[in-house]
């Protein structure tokens, strides 16, 4: 499974996509968008949207920390 | 297992309220759905006695280790409901069931919306709740905070790191942030407040490029902008409180005693639930730790 994260580093929900991540020993590629124009650029393209974070599971995307939609996705 | 004394919210009222607990020996869980809460939201605190600049999310960490260290279990979980159970309290959470002999309701608030065409259909494509989350993707923008606030002063000087220009956009004459951040904001160039002002649409196409004003600006009632951060006020966390049978105000808010008692013995609230009306992380805390005081009281006592 191909996991991408898209965060800045000061948001909290961010921050809690990571530990949730981490919780699950789930690896993943972080995008640091606050860093990188590019990085941002290619978050918006895939979500339409620019709040953070955003999580792409092998194409399928989620926005925001959605416990319950990644829970779907990686079980409880 | 029978806790103490469980603490529902994870903000400076409840995690200040677990340490104080932990130090009094009561067996204490902090149920939250954001551990942090509004602290993490916030970009730099300078009103936090004995720091001079520090950011939410760092005091937030710091609170949290200092509870953690002393034994407090901190879980992140959504709390769906809290009944009696005898004496007692049945928290029923996202993790499981949770049984207390006290409670507190720490449970904060959340942003309010502006209510005007366009907010809804813009979220994430230049409406934005959280400045601290999305000021980054304004560099070299043209921005603007709704509200007069000090959260939104707050939240202007931020974006104005980032940003070329950010406008005020508040409904009354003077914005009401702290003297010192008032004059923060009369010193900084990219910073304009636009008095006396309502936002009536927000517009735009794939993203945010306009807001209509209910009275023109410099001439013109459309003011071209990038992004739009809503900071007009906050409702409230009160549902699991009221549901229980706790006395909630006309705001909606928890009405607490010196002792952060409320109308019903072994039920205490802290924080920005509550009906005070000068809301801060000081006073957050202030409130939860007498909170645990009264909680101690009550399980010793009973």
């Amino acid at each position: 499974m191909n996991v991408t994260l898209y965060f800045t580093p000061t948001c909290p929900y961010c921050r809690m996509a990571k530990e949730y991540l981490a919780k699950k020993n789930i690896k993943y590629e972080g995008m640091n968008v606050a860093e990188s124009r590019d990085n941002a650029q290619e978050m918006i393209k895939k979500s339409g949207q620019m709040g953070v974070p955003v999580i792409d599971i092998d194409g399928k995307i989620i926005v925001g920390f959605d416990e319950k939609e990644l829970n779907k996705v990686f079980g409880k | 297992m029978i806790y103490d004394f469980a603490i529902i919210g994870g903000g400076p009222a409840g995690l200040s309220a677990a340490i104080y607990a932990a130090r009094f020996r009561l067996k204490a869980v902090v149920l939250a759905k954001e551990p942090g809460g509004t602290l993490t939201k916030i970009h730099l605190m300078e009103n936090w006695p004995g720091e001079q600049g520090i950011s939410g999310a760092a005091l937030a960490d710091r609170l949290v280790n200092h509870a953690k260290d002393l034994g407090v279990d901190i879980m992140q979980t959504e709390v769906q409901s809290v009944s009696r159970k005898g004496k007692n309290f049945l928290i029923r959470a996202d993790e499981g069931n949770f049984e207390a002999i006290s409670i507190l309701f720490a449970t904060g608030t959340k942003h309010r919306h502006l209510g005007v065409p366009g907010e809804k259909e813009f979220y994430g494509r230049g409406v934005s709740y959280c400045a601290v989350c999305d000021a980054t993707f304004f560099k070299g923008k043209t921005v603007a905070v709704i509200g007069g606030s000090d959260s939104a002063a707050n939240e202007a000087l931020l974006l104005s790191e980032h940003a070329k220009k950010v406008y005020i956009i508040y409904r009354k004459e003077k914005i009401r942030a702290e003297p010192i951040n008032c004059e923060k904001i009369a010193n900084n160039k990219k910073i304009e407040v636009i008095a006396n002002t309502n936002v009536k649409e927000i517009e735009g196409d794939k993203f945010v490029k306009s807001v209509v004003l209910d009275k023109p600006y410099k001439g013109s009632a459309k003011l071209p902008l990038d992004g739009i951060f809503v900071e007009v006020g906050y409702h409230p966390h009160s549902e699991l409180a009221k549901s229980l049978g706790v006395k909630i105000d006309e705001n909606g808010e928890i009405r607490i005693g010196c002792e952060s008692e409320t109308n019903m013995p072994g039920v205490f609230a802290a924080g920005d639930v509550t009906s005070g009306s000068f809301k801060q992380a000081i006073t957050a805390a202030a409130q939860g730790v007498t909170a645990s005081n009264s909680a101690y009281k009550y399980v010793t006592e009973r």
